[in-house]
This record gives structure tokens, sequence and C-alpha cells, in this order.
């Protein structure tokens, strides 16, 4: 069962196993298992949908899952409402978990990374929304197609120009698509210089507003 | 060849989940094409889970951390499982895949998949698609120029981090390709152009300043280019 592997990372994930499963002997905490074991629950819960491997997996990555949201949230409570959505992902999503992709550890620590970064999210920003699993992929897509792109294109500026009130339309044409000075302007236009300037700040403030409405 | 990659400490605040969300759009689209970095980050993520998970000193768990987490498992064993099991399974939904502009179509990463909800803006070959991150100090934006376009000369109040994610464009330093990451500060002035369009994914963190001629003018709505 053993692979070998000639990275640096994993030579160190195995020296990491290897140190913590002597420290395991001695401790004989009943709730530390091996990648192996841990492989074998994870199957147990995503083809036999078997509780008891999961509450071994629970009693497992429940402290620790606890000890880094303790870290990360710094809020009473959230540290174990990361438990019980990491776990619950667990169960849910096991089927995604290939043994051949990664150690089961480093499969749930990234269910609970992702989960972590949208509940800071909501912490911080007071945003509702789930990224985590955009940004890092629990596992390869194999839904290459999606023809639902119902993305409309439409709006653009040039066109929010034409909405303008005619003069300051003229003065924002003027210096934007003709490329003409303020001087310039002011001079074929026969108006104070400062019109120039009071219209294009009007226009502009306009488009400005025009635009952002879209993001509001 | 991509030739800019992000440095090893973004990399490692990336698969720890410290960086902001506009930052981690851009490392995650620059993985996905960059199988070098992607390799790195797989690497990165094996090793910082055996450092959270299995390293740590067990921690000290205290009769109240037990007690909970009993509770816990034991609801989540009488009932959560069996209703997750019963409820039927949410509708995918896929985001947007795909962006067109100026009748150009351009796949994107997935990170993007739900970032989309706003619609390109743009004066002549230069079009923006601002992301909503809910970052106060970032703009994050879809970037596209059309063939022979430029942006003017400017700097930047702060930096300025560029992903080209399709296409080629210049600069005064270099060529770029898809996939090129590219962080400039303050000190650096450029004008980016391109022959054949190029799309792009830009972050800066505060408003552009343009400093060439009549594109001075363009400041108030040069904060809405990016």
């Amino acid at each position: 069962m053993e692979n070998f592997q000639s990275q640096t990372a994993q030579n160190r994930y195995d020296k990491a196993r290897l140190a913590k499963n002597n420290g395991a002997i001695q401790l004989s905490n009943k709730n530390e298992l091996d990648a192996e074991q841990l492989a074998e629950l994870m199957l147990k819960v995503a083809n036999l949908r078997c509780k008891v491997s999961f509450a071994k997996l629970f009693n497992h990555f429940g402290p620790k899952i606890s000890a880094f949201g303790n870290q990360r949230l710094h809020q009473q409570g959230l540290a174990m409402d990361l438990v019980q959505e990491t776990m619950t992902r667990v169960w849910t999503k096991a089927h995604l978990y290939s043994e051949d992709k990664a150690a089961v550890s480093t499969w749930v620590f990234t269910v609970m990374r992702n989960q972590c970064f949208d509940m800071l999210r909501k912490v911080q920003h007071n945003k509702e929304d789930s990224f985590g699993d955009d940004i890092w992929p629990l596992f390869e897509s194999d839904d290459a197609e999606s023809n639902e792109d119902d993305f409309k294109l439409s709006g653009t500026l040039l066109r929010h120009v034409d909405e303008l009130p005619p003069l300051q339309r003229q003065i924002v044409q003027g210096i934007y698509m003709q490329e003409m000075t303020q001087q310039e302007l002011a001079d074929k236009l026969d108006i104070p210089i400062g019109t120039v300037k009071s219209r294009l700040r009007l226009g502009l403030e306009k488009l400005k507003g025009f635009m952002e409405k879209h993001y509001d | 060849m991509i030739k800019y990659h992000p440095q090893q400490e973004l990399l490692s605040l990336h698969i720890k989940g410290e960086l902001p969300l506009s930052m981690s759009l851009a490392i995650s689209a620059h993985a996905e094409l960059c199988g070098t970095c992607q390799h790195k980050l797989n690497l990165m993520t094996a090793s910082e889970s055996a450092d959270v998970f299995d390293n740590h000193v067990e921690p000290n768990i205290s009769v109240d951390l037990d007690s909970k987490m009993s509770f816990l498992l034991a609801q989540m064993m009488q009932n959560t499982l069996d209703e997750l099991d019963a409820k039927p399974a949410a509708p995918v939904n896929e985001g947007v895949t795909e962006v067109t502009v100026k009748d150009q179509s351009y796949p994107l990463p997935r990170a993007f998949r739900h970032q989309i909800n706003a619609q390109w803006q743009g004066i002549g070959k230069v079009s923006r698609l601002r992301l909503n991150t809910g970052e106060e100090h970032a703009r994050a934006s879809l970037l596209h120029i059309a063939p022979q376009g430029e942006i003017p000369e400017h700097t930047h109040k702060g930096s300025e981090l560029t992903l080209l994610l399709a296409g080629e464009f210049s600069d005064e330093y270099n060529t770029y390709r898809p996939g090129d990451f590219m962080l400039l500060d303050e000190n650096h002035q450029h004008s980016p152009k391109t022959m054949t369009g190029c799309l792009c994914y830009t972050i800066v963190d505060a408003p552009l300043y343009f400093t060439k001629g009549f594109s001075k003018l363009l400041n108030p709505i040069g904060e809405l280019l990016y």
C-alpha cells in the first residue's frame, strides 16, 4: 500500500506521520489514526454510508478542526460551527474523495480551509457567499460543458455618452473621442474654458453614475 | 512558457486561505494556467495539512469542548446525517464559464465562475468588468483590450496586479503571455499595448493616476477603467 514518492513535501509528510505514530504509541491516544486507517474509514463512509466510521473520523478530526477554528476565527462559537460545517461536508462529499489524489487529512484540510475562508468573509465583509470551493477545487471537475451561459453584453460607456445632455455630450465627445484639449474645445465652441471644465465635470459625474449603479 | 509567477510567500498564504478574495482568485487562476505552480500548491497543501492536523501536539481538550463535541456528534448521528441523505441534491450552479466581449469569447478560469455579476463597460478599445469582491481598498476587474489597443501611460498609487488570461500584451518591460502574473508597485510607470487583443484580470489597491497628456483628464473615469 505504501507509495514511494520522491517529493520533499511527501517525505516531510511521511516523517511527520512516523513521528506522530511513535508519539501515539507512547500516549496510546485512542483517537489517533494513521493514513491507511483514515482512508479505509472514508471509503466506508462514501460507499456504505457507515455512521460508525463517520464517528471515528469525527473524533479524529473534530478537536483539530476546533483548534484551527479558534486560531483563525477569533469568535466564540464559530470554531464549533467550523467543526459542524466541515464534518457535514465530509459526510455529503465523501464520494468525491479519491485515495489516489490526496491523503484523507489533506482532503479534510481542504474542505475545512475552504469553509473557513467563506466563514471569514461572512465575519469580515458580511458576505454570504461560498467561493472557497471555486478557488480550491475539492476534485477534478469533469463537467466541462455548461451552455446555460446567460451572460449578456450591453450598455457600453459609449452608449451612455449618448444619453448625456447635449452640451455635456459635446464636451465629453470632443475630449475623449476627438482627443481635443480643453482649450481647443473652448476656442472651437467659443465658450470660456471654465465652462468646458464644468460641463466636463458634470458629464463625467453623470457617466460615473450610469456605470456605478450597476455595481450597487 | 510563463515567465512570471506568484512569489513563494503568496503561494504559501494562498494555501492557508489567508489572502483576500481578490488575490486568492488571482493565484487560483494562475495555477489553472500554470502546471508548475499547481504542482507546488498541491505539495504545499499536503505539507500544510500535515502541520495543522498531524504535527500539532494534541490540543488540551477541555471538559467543556469535549461535551460540546459529544453533543454535536450525537446530534449528527441521530438526525443530521439521515436528513442530509434524504435531502435531494441541490441543483449545481455552474456559474459563468465564458465571457464575451467585443464579439470575442474567452473561457474563464473556474475561480471566476461565480464572480461575474456585472456588465462590460468601456471607452474605445478598453473594456472593463468589475468584480464585486467586497474589499474596500482593492478594485478587482476583468480587463479587455481590443486589438491595437493600449492603456495610456500611468503609475499606480499602491500596487497593481495584472494576470494575463488570454492573448498577449507588451509594455516597456516585456511581452507577456497567458498565465503571466505581474505585480507592479507605485514606482513603475507603464503603458500596456496589445497587437491581437487580450483579456486580463487586474487588481489595483488604489485609483489609477494617468500621467500622460490629455489622458490626465481621464482621471475621474480612470478610476473606473480598472
